[in-house]
């Protein structure tokens, strides 16, 4: 098999079985360096920042956000969007690519299926908080209660709270899956009896036997093709939150799939973000080599010229319609109040990955870092302007209204970050960050 | 019960050896190895698993009672116009269907594998080799009703194959 | 088993011998494809004709245009498992002139189905859309259209056909920025061609969406013609060298192509059913109401066939079980344009008949002489190509 492959060796160091398990297991027990100290204590801070910033609307009520009428929802749902979005790289990755036989996956599938997780987590705690009332959670679920009342299946928010459950769970169970053999690697090579115990509880008993195997072959297989569409679907349900409505510039249909694809560029590039930050400080160069990242840029382009060319639609189609509302709206984000959110956007989401069309800039780790930070910063504004601008000019001119957030709602926002990147560095520091079985099948010298 | 095991190096012995016991009639009790070896499952003749089947049920139930329920609140527990559409608002109920075929059958096909296998929280399956989930292929036979002549011939099959080490256990 | 497939490819060198057989079998599809345009002009309005050649172009056109984006496609992705069906799609997309000629013809025909063209004058709302939906402009269009998907395929196919006399990866990675090129070209023309010649039927309507649509729907075609050309080969006795594991894949995307359709006509519909607003609703209504028993056959032909059969793992390995499938979505494709034509172009409900199905085949024997045809100049396997071994050498779960 491998001796008629004329293709590269995914990773370099002419590894063999044994160099991958030291590389993978030895940060797991060597003594984390004062950047992982520094990076959580910082982390952790801003997780505090951000609990107490929640505790705080809580306690006083969403009037302390700068949301009003007409614009309900801010920075909250922004940041909502946002990280749903995120989430979507770590399914694609693990996923699609995997249906697709993209081999140089397996570096990077690990770390990415984790990020989705947390990104989830992060995504779900703010249309909880957007309720202002925490109790108001649990009405959101269909149970039988005494008041004989059930959910509204009518309502795009309730397939919202389906989709983004069940995206977590398949999420967490398809990483799990994936992580039982290298905690079993790790377990075998624990020496501490506790340590030991503990990843031996975390391994569920794994032996490496033929038939697990193979059935764990085909139970990642099937679980990709599951979470393949799921993956669609849960963007798409996000999308629809807007795109059901009558409101200019949020009803419109090609949203379900360009909200898809933006939720791919953007988790790319925080996997980009995070991968390069990693590789670096963890000694990872051998695994995520160069050409992950240059590919990981292609899918860029990919992701964001389809971006671009949904903003162009959009553009063209609330022209073409005749109807003045939409076209209204649409000439608004670029030249009203919030012009400049408008145009940070398409700079950032359209003409920057543009750049990546040349070889050079691709295989820059130094700009490929500069874009995915630049990236993200373009598709939180994407939603900013989709969610602000066609909400802050009503029908009725009367109604309109200008929105600005508090300090709460941006110490909020900081919280989540904190909260990701804790869990993230606790992540990197406990588990196995590269899916050592999977990437043993893939070299040469075995 | 009495083992013997062969300890492997390589992924191309393994297979050579799995496959030379198989042409000698030696039942195989089982292998181990630190990651799925291609074409392993033929070598040992194990059979394809039905284990998506189980994930096909899992999804056909969830799809279908996802929309039974939706339609049963709509139209029966506690039916309401909501912005002019109809009860049975199918198009409406796909969504909700959709995510609950998947989770359905995500979660049938994890639970029976993990059943399948006795994989778990607390299971303590036994463990030859701890080399076995990091650079070592192992291959081990019940060898309890098997007569001395048999042994032995296990035995030379692993050398012929270049193992690193063979193990008897009682 | 290994040796057994390394010996053919070794010696595969064979071309397609075009036989006078089958030659004579699609001479007659020819025949029934004119007699039934014979048949139509003289029993039907010129509305009607109109409309029907007007599918079958469009239809004729994204076939080969499909093909191209395949082959195209999976230069730029440098995947190996197709190369050794690489050669069909290159004949698929050498209809593609065929299919420009059609669409020229469709020009004489304009008036008949664009109601756009004499309502610019007077009706409000077509006139604020007058500097998009005007003739010359829209003329100017197809032909910039036309004459770069014709040259990109071209350029493609002669790298592809010289890489058989030497060097391989040389003509290789040649291709790669022509098919990057072709696609980012693609990607754009596909939507504004939907928009003129499918959209713009009911020049007051308007989905976001509905380039995307028609992208997703070509793709699911051309992998069903590629399904079907494959098994016309195998029955005539060519192609013994793709393995169960290359139906297998074909058999996959048709499968998920088919889910990804299905999923774009329901984002579709769901945002305008939801919604509700009249402008954008009456495309649906007009359909549901007038239509009702084709609307919905379209969607089992399109997604709910497809998906029950293909997803049984043993059925996607079976040529004959996959080719069925393929029939289906592609008469559910013919029919998915009809849907976009018809009851825009006709006052009247229509109902499909002889004629219709008639004039379709004479297009289908066309399309197959041009296939077949082109397939006799170059080699079946392009035994140059860097990842021939790979094509081989794989095997799905």
């Amino acid at each position: 098999m491998s001796d008629i492959s004329t293709r590269e060796e995914l990773i370099q160091g002419n590894k063999d079985l044994k160099t991958i398990t030291d590389d993978v297991f030895n940060p797991i027990v060597a003594k984390p360096n004062k950047f992982w100290f520094a990076g959580l204590l910082l982390a952790a801070s801003a997780a505090l920042i951000g609990v107490i910033s929640i505790v705080l609307t809580v306690w006083k009520g969403i009037g302390i956000w700068g949301v009003n009428k007409t614009i309900g929802w801010g920075w909250g749902i922004t940041n909502f969007v946002w990280w749903v979005g995120i989430g979507h790289a770590g399914t694609f990755i693990s996923a699609i690519l995997l249906l697709f036989r993209q081999k140089w996956r397996t570096s990077i599938n690990r770390s990415a299926e984790a990020m989705t997780i947390f990104a989830v987590i992060c995504a779900g705690l703010f249309p909880l908080i957007h309720m202002g009332r925490l109790l108001l959670g649990f009405f959101i679920l269909p149970y039988p209660n005494t008041r004989d009342v059930w959910v509204n299946f009518n309502s795009p928010l309730l397939w919202d709270v389906f989709a983004i459950t069940t995206y977590l769970l398949v999420s967490l169970v398809f990483w799990y899956v994936g992580l039982i053999p290298d905690l079993g690697t790790v377990r075998d090579r624990m020496k501490t009896k506790f340590k030991k115990a503990f990843y031996r509880l975390l391994s569920f008993g794994w032996t490496g036997s033929a038939k697990h195997w193979q059935r764990f072959e085909i139970v990642s297989f099937t679980l990709a093709g599951l979470a393949a569409p799921l993956v669609l679907s849960v963007h798409t349900i996000v999308s629809f939150d807007f795109a059901t409505s009558v409101i200019p510039g949020w009803h419109t249909t090609i949203f379900p799939p360009y909200f898809v694809a933006g939720a791919i560029f953007s988790g790319f590039a925080m996997v980009l973000t995070l991968m390069i930050v990693a590789r670096k400080t963890m000694n990872l160069q051998d695994y995520i080599t160069i050409n992950h990242i240059e590919l990981m840029n292609k899918i860029i382009i990919l992701t964001g010229s389809i971006v671009g060319i949904a903003y162009l639609t959009e553009l063209f189609i609330a022209w073409y319609s005749g109807v003045e509302y939409e076209l209204f709206a649409f000439v608004n984000r670029a030249t009203g109040p919030y012009w400049w959110a408008y145009w940070i956007m398409m700079t950032c989401n359209v003409v920057s990955p543009q750049l990546f069309w040349f070889k050079k800039l691709r295989r820059s780790i130094w700009f490929t870092f500069l874009m995915s930070i630049v990236i993200n910063v373009g598709m939180w504004f994407e939603r900013f302007v989709i969610i602000v601008t066609s909400l802050h000019r009503d029908y009725l001119p009367s109604s309109w209204e200008m929105y600005k957030p508090t300090i709460i709602e941006v110490l909020i926002f900081v919280g989540t970050l904190g909260i990701f990147f804790t869990l993230f560095l606790l992540f990197v520091r406990f588990f196995p960050v590269i899916a050592m079985a999977e990437v043993k099948t893939t070299i040469k010298n075995k | 019960m009495k083992l013997i095991s062969g300890y492997f190096n390589k992924e191309a012995s393994l297979l050579e050896a799995v496959k030379s016991l198989r042409a000698n009639n030696i039942k195989i009790k089982d292998v181990f190895s630190p990651y799925p070896v291609h074409g392993l499952d033929q070598a040992m003749g194990l059979r394809r698993s039905w284990l998506p089947r189980a994930a096909f049920i899992g999804g056909a139930f969830g799809a279908i009672s996802g929309f039974l329920f939706q339609a049963w609140v709509f139209t029966r527990a506690y039916p309401i116009k909501i912005g002019g559409k109809p009860f049975l608002a199918t198009p409406s109920f796909i969504p909700v269907t959709f995510e609950f075929a998947v989770l359905f059958a995500a979660f049938s096909i994890v639970f029976a594998y993990l059943l399948k296998s006795n994989l778990g929280v607390g299971a303590n399956n036994k463990i030859y080799d701890e080399r076995a989930t990091d650079d070592r292929f192992v291959v081990v036979l019940d060898t309890s009703n098997v007569d001395e002549q048999e042994a032995e011939k296990i035995k030379s099959k692993f050398e012929e194959t270049g193992a690193e080490g063979i193990k008897y256990e009682e | 088993m290994k040796s057994n497939i390394e010996s053919i490819m070794e010696n595969y060198n064979i071309t397609f011998q075009f036989s006078k057989k089958i030659k004579t079998i699609l001479a007659v599809f020819i025949v029934i494809g004119v007699a039934s345009l014979a048949y139509g002009i003289f029993a039907y309005s010129p509305t009607k004709v109109w409309s029907a050649l007007l599918l079958n172009s469009v239809n004729f056109l994204t076939i080969g245009l499909g093909a191209t984006f395949f082959v195209a496609v999976h230069i730029i992705t440098q995947s190996g498992w197709h190369v050794s069906v690489q050669r069909i799609p290159e004949a698929i997309s050498m209809s593609l002139p065929f299919g420009a000629i059609f669409m020229i013809i469709m020009l004489f025909g304009l008036n008949n189905v664009f109601h756009w063209i004499h309502e610019v004058h007077h009706d409000p709302l077509i006139m604020k859309k007058e500097a998009y939906l005007n003739v010359p402009f829209f003329i100017t269009r197809l032909f910039i259209y036309l004459a770069v998907w014709i040259l990109f395929t071209y350029v493609l196919r002669n790298l592809s056909k010289k890489s058989d006399l030497n060097d391989g990866l040389k003509y290789y990675n040649k291709s790669r920025t022509y098919a990057a090129l072709f696609i980012v070209f693609f990607a754009i023309t596909i939507v504004t061609f939907a928009w003129d010649w499918l959209m713009s039927i009911e020049a007051h309507w308007f989905s976001t969406l509905f380039g995307w649509y028609v992208l997703a729907g070509v793709i699911v075609k051309s992998f069903a013609v590629i399904i079907i050309i494959v098994a016309i080969l195998r029955k005539l006795g060519y192609l013994e060298f793709i393995t169960k594991e290359n139906i297998h894949d074909l058999a996959r995307y048709l499968f998920s192509f088919a889910i990804f359709w299905m999923y774009l006509w329901f984002s579709q519909f769901m945002l305008i059913w939801y919604a509700n607003l009249p402008e954008e609703t009456l495309y649906f209504i007009k359909r549901v109401d007038n239509y009702g028993f084709l609307f919905y056959l379209n969607l089992i032909l399109n997604f709910l066939i497809p998906f029950l059969v293909l997803i049984v793992r043993k059925f996607r390995r079976i040529l004959w079980i996959v080719t069925s499938i393929a029939l289906v979505v592609f008469a559910g494709q013919w029919l998915d344009h009809y849907l976009m034509i018809f009851p825009g172009t006709m006052l009247d409900v229509q109902k499909i008949g002889i004629f219709d199905i008639g004039l379709t085949i004479g297009f289908i024997g066309i399309l197959l002489w041009t296939v077949l045809q082109s397939l006799t100049k170059a080699k079946l396997l392009p035994k140059n190509h860097p990842y021939l071994q790979e094509s081989f050498h794989y095997e799905n779960l």
